[in-house]
C-alpha cells in the first residue's frame, strides 16, 4: 500500500516500476498495487508528480508499503514566460498563472473575463454588457493616457486581443507583470503581457481523450434603476411647470426598463479530442458560443475551430502548428436605446391604439430605436503559427523558428428603413452603410536556447531575432434610397448611388494602428546556483517603423535576482515552512501602441477653392497639423519586490509583491501657439507626461482535505493601486491638464488619470439671505444647488470647476471558496473594488425634459427640508456636472456560484464514459453597491472617459446549467 | 518636404490658401464681430442666442478668453502657413517660370492680406515666414509686420497678371490680380495715413481700366454680379453646406433666421446705420432686408420668436435706456433660395471697385486734389442714384475737411456691413467719439485682446488694458 507520508491517506495513481525494466503498474483507489517482480532481487521505484520519488530494494518481502513525501520543488509547476518556460522555483519575475477549470467558469466571449478578481494586479472590467463587448484589461494600474492594454501571446503569436479564443481550448494563462518578465517583449511590454498556452495532446495518451461539454444559460437584468413612475413624474413636473398634468392620477405609467430589458439565453457547446502517439501530438477543438442580449436585437455568435499538432520527426527534431479560426457575427442594438430607456418619459405609452410607436418627446421612443436599427458585424479571424524545433549538442541547444499570422477580415452593415415616429425620430430615405476592413500581421520569430547544468551551476540562455509586419485597409460607403427594406436588397447598385460619408474619418484608408513593421533582437540569461541563488538579465532592442530614423530603435533591459531561502541549511529544520523565496526585479519596457502618424506633417487634400463664375470646385492640398518628428517611445520603468512562501506542506501559500511603475515620455496632444498655423485649438503630440502606479499585491491560498474526505480551499487576492500623474508638460510652455470628452474629466499633476471634473456642490441655498451672500450663476434661486466658489473671485463660472474624484480603484480584491465532497463540488467567487468614483453622467445635462431618478422626489420644499435634493427643475444649474452626480463605485459581487456533481465511476464505467459532471452556476448573482445605475463596472479604453456612465448597456446576471463528459 | 514637388502640387497648394478664405472662422472668428463692434450693426439673431458670446462685442465687454478672438487669430495664421508652404517650396519645383512667378505672387498677396488683418486687430504679432515655426517666439513689432505686408503686396503687384490678361483661363476668375494687389496696397496705405502712396495705388487700379462699377448697387452684391466687373477680389463659393464642398458659412451666419430658414441672423443692421442713409437713397433697401419684405419672390417672415421692434437687452454706457432694434437682416449676403445650403453660396466681396473709387477720392482729397476726388466720389453716387435724378445729388464740396467727412459718410453707406466700418473709424480717429457710447475705450479697444490661451502659452503680455 502506498500512503501519504503526512496524513497517511491512501494514494491512488502512484507509478510503481521495477527499476531497469519496463515492468510496472499503478496503485488503485485504495493505494494498493500488486506486481510480479520475478525472482531476482529488484528495486521498486514509486513516482507521482508532486511527490519525492522513492526507491525500495525488494529482497524477500511480498508486501512493500511506502509512504511518499511531498516534493516542494516539483510541486511547483512549470511557468510559461516569454520565449520559454521556467520552473516556478527558478522564476525571478512576478508571474501569475491561471489554469484549467478556472478559465471556463464565466460564460463570456473573452477568456480574459475569467481573470476578473482572480489574479492579483489584474483588473478586467466590462465596457458594456452588450454581447461580444471586449473587456478593458489593466495590469498594475493605468500606465498611460494612450492605449494601456496588455499584449497577448497565444502559443507564441503576439496579438492585441483574445476575443477569438475559446476558453475551453486554453491550457493555461500566465500574466507577466514585472519588468523582468515583460522586458523580453521590449517595446510592447509596458502594460503587461498575457501568455496563453492552448491545449495539446499529452504524451502517453494512446487513445484520445474526447471531451464534450454543453452549457445553457439565461441572463437577466441585475437591477432596475429607480426612476420616476408616471404619477411621480407628473407630480414633479407640475412643481416647476404648474398645470402640465391636470390629474396626476390618470397619467399613463410606462416602465420602459420593463419593456426594453428581457431575459436572453447563452449557449456554449464544445467538443475536443486530444491525444498523442510516439510521433504525433494532436488537439482538435470545436466550439460554438451564442449570446443573445437582454436588449432585443443584440447578439454575438462565434464558432471556434482549433487545431494544434506537433510532429516528432526524430528525437531531436519536431515541427508543428497551432491554429485558431474563428468566424463570428455580432448584432448591435441601437446605440441610443439604453440611454433613451433611461430618459424616456413614463407618461407616454409605447404604442398608440393602432399599434404604431408613440412619439417620446426629446429622446425618441427606445422601442422604435431598437426596431429600426439594423446593424451587424461579421468577420473571421485566423491566428496561428507553424514552428520547427531542433535540439542539438546533447540537447543543450534548442533552435526554434516560427512563422505566425494574425489575419482578420470583417465587415459592418447598417440599414435604417424609412420610418416615422415623430419629427425628431424619423427617416425619409432609407440608408445603407457598409464598412469593410482587413488586417494582417505576419510575425517571424527565431530563437536559440542554451540550457545546461555545470555542477551546481545552471545556465539557461536565449537569443532571438524577430520581424513583424502589419497591414490593413478599410472602405466605408453609404447609399440612400435602396429599393426595398428587405435584407435581400441591402446591396449597393444602380439607382442607389454610393456617396462618401462626410465625416472626419477617411472613407477609404489604412488604420494607422495596423500599419507598421518591427524588427527586434532579444537576449536573456538565467543563472541558478544550487537552486538557491537566481539571477536573470534580459535585453531587447526593438526597431519600429512608427518612429523616424533617429528615434527608431530603443533598448529595453531588465535584471532580477531571487533567493530560495528555503534551500538554506538554517531552514531545513523548520518543518512548517515548505517554501520561502525572495525576489526583486528592475527593468524598462516600452509602449509603442501610439498614434505614430503624429510624427508626420500630413498633407490634407480636399482643401478646395472655388473659382470662375460656374461654381466650380478646384482641388487644393496643403499641410495639415504639423507633426512632431522628435517623438520617442513611451517608457515604463518598473521595480518589483516579491516574497513567496508555503506553509504546512504547502497547504497555505502566500505570495506578495510590491510594484512601482513610472511611465515617462507619455505621448500627449498639447495645444500649441496659434501662430504655428495649425488652426484654432490645434494640438501637437509631445512626449510630455509621466505617470506613477504603485501598490501591493497579495495572493493567499489554503487548500486541504479533512479526514472525512471533505476537500476545501480558500483563496484571496488583492491589489492596491496608487495612480498619480507626475507630469504634464510640453510645447512652448506648460499646459497642466488634459481634459476628457466634454470636459467631464480632467487629468492634472498630483491626481489620478481621468479624475472627474465639475462643480463642487455645497448644499442648497436655503433662503434669500444665503443666496444674496454667496456668489451664484444667473437664474439660481432659493432651493437650488450652491456651487463652491473655488477661485474666490466673487462669481461662479467654468473656472470654479474642480476635481471630484478618481475613476481608478485603490483596491481590487477577490475571494474564492471551494468545497468538494463525495462527488459534489461547490465554489463561490467574490470580487470587489473600492476607492473609485463613478460619474452618473446620464443624469446630467438636460436641455429638454427627460425622466428623473426617483430620488428627486425628496426635493427641497422650503428652508431646512433638504440640503441635497434641489427644488424641482427641468434641467439647468442643478443638473450641471457636479459632485452631486459623482457616486461611489465601490462594489462587492458574488461573481460566481457553482454547484457540481461528478457521477460516480461505478455508473460512468457502465456507460463507457470516463467522467461525467453536471453543474448549475450563477454568475453576477449578487452585487452590493451604492451606485444608483446598473453597474459601477464601466470602463472605457480611453482613460479620460473611464467610469463615466452615459447610459451603458447593463451587465446581466447569468444562471447556467451544464454537462461535461469525457470519453 | 515631399510636397509640393510638381507643378500640379504647386497649384493645389496655392488653391489651399484660397480655401482659408472660406474657413468659417476666417470671417472675424465666425461672427462678424468687426461690424458688430461698429455703429452699423448689433449682435442680431434672437434676443438670447449667443448673448454671452457675441453680445459683448456690441458693448465692448468682450474678454480675451472668448473663442471668436482665438478662432480668428488662429485661422489667419493658418492662412499664413498655407501661403508659406508655397513661398518656401514652390521655388524648388521644376516648372514653368511664368506660372511659378504667378503662384508665388498669389501666395505673397494672400499672406499680406492675412497679416493686414492680424496687425490691425492685434498690433504686435509674431512674424512667421516659414512653414514650420519654432515654439516660444516673442511678438514681433507691428512695424516689422507692416514692412512684410508692404513687401508681400508689392511683390504681388509686380508679378501678378491684370484681370484681363489673356494668360488667365475662364476658370481662374477669382484669383488675385495686379488690381487686387494695388487695391490692398491702397487699403494698407490709407490705414497708415500714407495718402500719397494710397493715391498711387488706388489710381493704378482705376487707370488699369480692368474694373468698373456694376450697373446697379444691388447687382454688385447679387448672385448675378458674382465675379463681375466690380469685383476686385471676392471669395468664390458654392451653394453647399460644407467647407470641403465649396460652401462659405459667412452668409449663413448672417442669413435670415426662421422663415425662410437661411441662417443664424447675426449682424443685425442698426437704426444708426439705417438713419444714416440720405433720404431716398435706394442703397438702404438693398442693404437692409426687412421682415415682411419680398425678395426674389420669397417673403421674409423671419424669426417668429423675436418681436419686430424691441429694445435689446445689452447694457451700453451711452444708452441708459438701451438700444432699439428691429428685426432685419444684412441683405448684402442674400442669395436667392429658401434653404440653408443656398445661403452658403454667397460670394463674400473682399474688395469692390466702389471701395477703390472711394479710397482714391479720400486720398486725392487729402493730397489737395479735391476736384479729382469729387469725380470718383460722384461716380459712386451716380451709380447709386440710378435713373432718379432727385436723389444723391453730385457733391461739389471742396473744403478738405468737409469733403473728407462726406467721403467717409459715403463709405459708410456704400460699404455698410462689409467689415470695413470699424477700421475706418479707427484709422480716422473717430472711434473714440462715435463708439464711446457703445463702451469703446480708446486706450483699450483700438486693438483686440491677444487670445488669452495664446498669451498664456507663449508667456506674452497682453495688449494695453486687456
Amino acid at each position: 500500500t502506498v500512503t501519504d507520508a503526512v496524513d497517511g491517506s491512501p494514494m491512488p495513481g502512484v507509478n510503481v516500476i521495477v527499476q531497469g525494466t519496463s515492468r510496472g503498474t499503478a496503485t488503485d483507489a485504495e493505494g494498493n498495487y500488486s506486481l510480479d517482480i520475478g525472482q531476482e532481487e529488484a528495486t521498486l521505484t514509486f513516482t507521482l508528480v508532486g511527490y519525492k520519488s522513492q526507491s525500495v530494494a525488494v529482497s524477500t518481502q511480498t508486501v512493500v508499503d511506502v509512504a511518499l513525501e511531498g516534493d516542494v520543488t516539483t510541486l511547483d509547476d512549470i511557468v510559461v514566460i516569454g520565449y520559454g518556460v521556467v520552473k516556478k522555483s527558478d522564476l525571478t519575475g512576478s508571474v501569475s498563472s491561471v489554469r484549467g477549470a478556472d478559465l471556463t467558469k464565466v460564460p463570456a466571449v473573452s477568456p480574459m473575463q475569467a481573470l476578473q478578481g482572480r489574479v492579483p494586479g489584474v483588473q478586467v472590467v466590462s465596457t458594456t454588457g452588450a454581447p461580444g463587448a471586449a473587456p478593458v484589461v489593466r495590469i498594475r494600474g493605468q500606465g498611460t493616457f494612450n492605449d494601456s492594454s496588455p499584449i497577448y501571446v497565444v502559443d507564441g503569436v503576439i496579438v492585441q486581443d483574445v476575443d477569438f479564443l475559446n476558453s475551453g481550448d486554453i491550457e493555461s494563462m500566465e500574466v507577466l507583470k514585472d519588468a523582468s518578465s515583460t522586458a523580453i517583449y521590449g517595446a510592447r511590454g509596458a502594460n503587461g503581457v498575457v501568455m496563453i498556452t492552448t491545449k495539446r495532446g499529452k504524451p502517453g495518451q494512446e487513445y484520445p481523450t474526447i471531451s464534450l461539454s454543453a452549457e445553457y444559460s439565461v441572463q437577466q437584468l441585475q437591477n432596475k434603476i429607480d426612476l420616476l413612475n408616471g404619477r411621480d413624474f407628473a407630480t414633479y413636473v407640475n412643481q416647476f411647470a404648474p398645470g402640465s398634468y391636470n390629474n396626476v392620477d390618470v397619467v399613463p405609467n410606462t416602465d420602459w426598463q420593463e419593456l426594453v430589458f428581457g431575459t436572453a439565453p447563452i449557449q456554449n457547446y464544445q467538443f475536443s479530442a486530444a491525444g498523442a502517439s510516439a510521433k504525433i501530438q494532436y488537439y482538435i477543438g470545436l466550439g460554438y458560443f451564442k449570446q443573445e442580449g437582454i436588449v432585443e436585437k443584440s447578439a454575438y455568435e462565434r464558432i471556434t475551430i482549433k487545431l494544434n499538432n506537433t510532429f516528432h520527426l526524430s528525437k531531436n527534431v519536431r515541427f508543428g502548428n497551432n491554429f485558431t479560426i474563428t468566424p463570428y457575427k455580432q448584432t448591435n442594438t441601437g446605440g441610443n436605446a439604453v440611454f433613451a430607456t433611461y430618459r424616456a418619459l413614463p407618461v407616454v405609452t409605447p404604442r398608440n391604439p393602432d399599434g404604431n410607436f408613440n412619439a417620446v418627446p426629446n429622446v425618441g421612443n427606445p422601442l422604435a430605436d431598437i426596431e429600426y436599427t439594423n446593424s451587424s458585424d461579421r468577420g473571421i479571424r485566423g491566428v496561428g503559427n507553424l514552428f520547427g524545433e531542433v535540439n542539438f549538442l546533447d540537447n543543450a541547444f534548442t533552435f526554434r523558428t516560427s512563422v505566425g499570422v494574425d489575419a482578420k477580415y470583417f465587415k459592418n452593415r447598417a440599414f435604417t428603413p424609412v420610418f416615422f415616429v415623430s419629427p425628431q425620430q424619423q427617416r425619409s430615405q432609407n440608408l445603407l452603410i457598409k464598412k469593410f476592413e482587413d488586417q494582417a500581421t505576419v510575425l517571424w520569430e527565431n530563437t536559440l536556447n542554451f540550457q545546461k547544468n555545470f555542477g551546481d551551476h545552471h545556465i539557461d540562455a536565449l537569443a532571438g531575432f524577430t520581424m513583424q509586419n502589419t497591414t490593413s485597409e478599410f472602405l466605408r460607403l453609404q447609399s440612400q434610397n435602396i429599393l426595398r427594406d428587405d435584407e435581400d436588397f441591402w446591396y449597393f447598385n444602380q439607382g442607389s448611388p454610393i456617396t462618401i460619408i462626410d465625416s472626419e474619418k477617411d472613407e477609404n484608408g489604412a488604420d494607422p494602428k495596423y500599419n507598421y513593421s518591427m524588427i527586434s533582437y532579444l537576449f536573456r540569461a538565467n543563472y541558478t546556483y544550487k537552486g538557491k541563488y537566481l539571477f536573470t538579465a534580459s535585453f531587447r532592442r526593438d526597431g519600429s517603423s512608427k518612429f523616424t530614423d533617429i528615434n527608431r530603435y530603443a533598448d529595453f533591459p531588465s535584471m532580477a535576482v531571487g533567493w530560495n531561502i528555503i534551500e538554506e541549511p538554517f531552514l531545513q529544520d523548520v518543518t512548517f515552512l515548505d517554501n520561502l523565496k525572495l525576489r526583486a526585479s528592475w527593468g524598462k519596457t516600452g509602449n509603442e501602441k501610439i498614434e505614430y502618424l503624429k510624427i508626420y506633417s500630413l498633407v490634407d487634400n480636399g482643401v478646395n477653392a472655388v473659382f470662375g463664375q460656374g461654381d466650380r470646385l478646384f482641388s487644393g492640398a496643403t499641410y495639415g497639423i504639423t507633426g512632431n518628428p522628435d517623438l520617442i517611445w513611451e517608457t515604463t520603468t518598473q521595480t518589483d519586490v516579491g516574497i513567496e512562501a508555503g506553509f504546512f506542506n504547502n497547504r497555505l501559500k502566500v505570495e506578495m509583491d510590491y510594484y512601482r511603475r513610472i511611465t515617462s515620455d507619455i505621448l500627449i496632444p498639447l495645444e500649441v501657439p496659434g501662430y504655428l498655423g495649425n488652426g484654432s485649438g490645434a494640438q501637437i503630440t509631445f512626449n510630455a507626461g509621466e505617470i506613477l502606479n504603485r501598490g501591493f499585491e497579495f495572493n493567499v491560498g489554503w487548500e486541504s482535505k479533512l479526514d472525512n474526505g471533505l476537500g476545501y480551499r480558500l483563496g484571496a487576492v488583492g491589489t492596491t493601486i496608487h495612480n498619480e500623474v507626475l507630469k504634464i508638460q510640453g510645447g512652448g510652455s506648460v499646459s497642466g491638464q488634459l481634459l476628457g470628452p466634454n470636459s467631464i474629466t480632467r487629468s492634472i499633476v498630483g491626481e489620478s488619470i481621468g479624475s472627474f471634473y465639475g462643480y463642487q456642490v455645497d448644499g442648497l441655498f436655503q433662503n434669500q439671505g444665503e443666496l444674496n451672500a454667496y456668489p451664484h450663476m444667473d437664474n439660481v434661486g432659493v432651493g437650488d444647488v450652491r456651487f463652491v466658489n473655488i477661485n474666490n473671485d466673487n462669481k461662479i463660472d467654468d473656472s470654479d470647476r474642480t476635481s471630484l474624484g478618481s475613476p481608478i480603484p485603490t483596491m481590487l480584491y477577490g475571494i474564492s471558496l471551494g468545497l468538494d465532497f463525495k462527488g459534489f463540488d461547490f465554489g463561490l467567487d467574490f470580487q470587489g473594488e473600492s476607492g473609485a468614483e463613478i460619474m452618473n453622467y446620464k443624469e446630467t445635462v438636460r436641455p429638454d425634459l427627460y425622466n428623473f431618478e426617483a430620488h428627486v422626489m425628496d426635493y427641497w420644499r422650503g428652508e431646512g427640508t433638504s440640503n441635497s435634493e434641489p427644488r424641482p427643475s427641468e434641467g439647468g444649474v442643478n443638473f450641471l456636472p457636479s459632485s452631486r452626480f459623482v457616486q461611489s463605485a465601490n462594489f462587492f459581487r458574488l461573481r460566481n456560484l457553482t454547484l457540481g456533481y461528478t457521477v460516480p465511476k461505478s455508473i460512468t464505467d457502465r456507460l463507457a464514459v470516463k467522467a461525467a459532471r453536471v453543474y448549475i452556476r450563477g454568475t453576477n448573482v449578487f452585487t452590493a453597491k451604492s451606485f444608483t445605475g446598473y453597474s459601477p463596472e464601466i470602463a472605457n479604453e480611453n482613460p479620460l472617459d473611464s467610469k463615466v456612465d452615459r447610459g451603458t448597456y447593463p451587465i446581466a446576471s447569468i444562471y447556467s446549467c451544464g454537462l461535461n463528459l469525457t470519453f | 518636404a515631399n510636397f509640393p514637388t510638381s507643378a500640379s502640387d504647386a497649384e493645389q497648394a496655392v488653391n489651399a490658401i484660397y480655401n482659408t478664405l472660406r474657413v468659417p472662422e476666417y470671417s472675424f472668428g465666425l461672427y462678424p464681430i468687426l461690424d458688430i463692434m461698429s455703429d452699423d450693426a448689433h449682435k442680431g439673431s434672437n434676443l438670447t442666442d449667443q448673448r454671452a458670446i457675441v453680445g459683448p462685442y456690441d458693448n465692448f465687454t468682450h474678454v480675451g478668453t472668448e473663442a471668436s478672438i482665438k478662432n480668428w487669430y488662429s485661422t489667419l495664421y493658418q492662412g499664413v502657413k498655407r501661403a508659406n508652404v508655397v513661398i518656401e517650396n514652390v521655388p524648388n519645383i521644376v516648372m514653368d517660370e511664368t506660372l511659378r512667378a504667378r503662384y508665388l505672387a498669389e501666395a505673397h498677396l494672400l499672406r499680406g492680406l492675412f497679416y493686414l488683418d492680424l496687425v490691425r486687430a492685434w498690433g504686435d504679432v509674431p512674424k512667421i515666414t516659414t512653414v514650420v515655426a519654432p515654439l516660444g517666439l516673442p511678438r514681433s513689432a507691428a512695424s516689422e509686420i507692416y514692412t512684410l505686408i508692404e513687401e508681400d503686396l508689392t511683390f504681388a503687384r509686380d508679378n501678378l497678371w491684370e484681370r484681363h490678361d489673356e494668360r488667365w483661363s475662364a476658370n481662374d476668375l477669382g484669383r488675385v490680380t495686379i488690381g487686387t494687389a494695388n487695391a490692398l496696397l491702397a487699403r494698407y496705405y490709407l490705414w497708415l495715413g500714407n495718402f500719397p502712396q494710397a493715391e498711387v495705388a488706388a489710381l493704378a487700379v482705376i487707370n488699369s481700366h480692368q474694373y468698373d462699377l456694376a450697373a446697379s448697387f444691388g447687382e454688385a452684391h447679387s448672385e448675378a454680379g458674382e465675379q463681375g466687373v466690380e469685383s476686385v477680389f471676392e471669395i468664390g463659393s458654392i451653394r453647399q453646406e460644407g467647407l470641403p464642398i465649396g460652401g462659405n458659412q459667412y452668409g449663413n451666419v448672417q442669413g435670415v433666421r426662421g422663415i425662410p430658414n437661411r441662417g443664424w441672423g447675426f449682424n443685425r443692421p442698426s437704426f444708426d446705420l439705417i438713419n444714416s442713409f440720405e433720404p431716398g437713397d435706394p442703397r438702404l433697401d438693398s442693404t437692409v432686408l426687412d421682415v415682411g419684405e419680398w425678395q426674389d419672390g420669397i417673403k421674409i417672415v423671419g424669426d417668429t420668436d423675436t418681436p419686430e421692434a424691441y429694445t435689446n437687452s445689452l447694457v451700453y454706457p451711452g444708452f441708459p435706456n438701451g438700444i432699439g432694434e428691429k428685426e432685419c437682416y444684412n441683405q448684402k449676403v442674400w442669395t436667392p433660395g429658401t434653404n440653408v445650403p443656398a445661403q452658403f453660396g454667397y460670394n463674400r466681396r473682399l474688395v469692390r471697385y466702389a471701395d477703390v473709387l472711394l479710397m482714391a477720392a479720400e486720398a486725392l482729397n487729402k493730397n489737395g486734389k479735391p476736384d479729382d476726388a469729387l469725380d470718383y466720389l460722384n461716380e459712386v453716387r451716380a451709380r447709386a442714384r440710378g435713373e432718379n435724378p432727385t436723389i444723391l445729388l453730385d457733391i461739389t464740396e471742396t473744403n478738405e475737411d468737409a469733403l473728407n467727412e462726406i467721403i467717409l459718410h459715403e463709405r459708410r453707406v456704400e460699404l455698410a456691413l462689409e467689415g470695413l466700418r470699424f477700421w475706418d473709424l479707427i484709422r480716422t480717429n473717430k472711434a473714440a467719439t462715435v463708439l464711446a457710447p457703445y463702451g469703446y475705450r480708446a486706450d483699450k479697444h483700438n486693438l483686440l485682446a491677444i487670445p488669452q490661451t495664446e498669451a498664456d502659452l507663449n508667456g506674452w503680455l497682453n495688449n494695453p488694458n486687456w
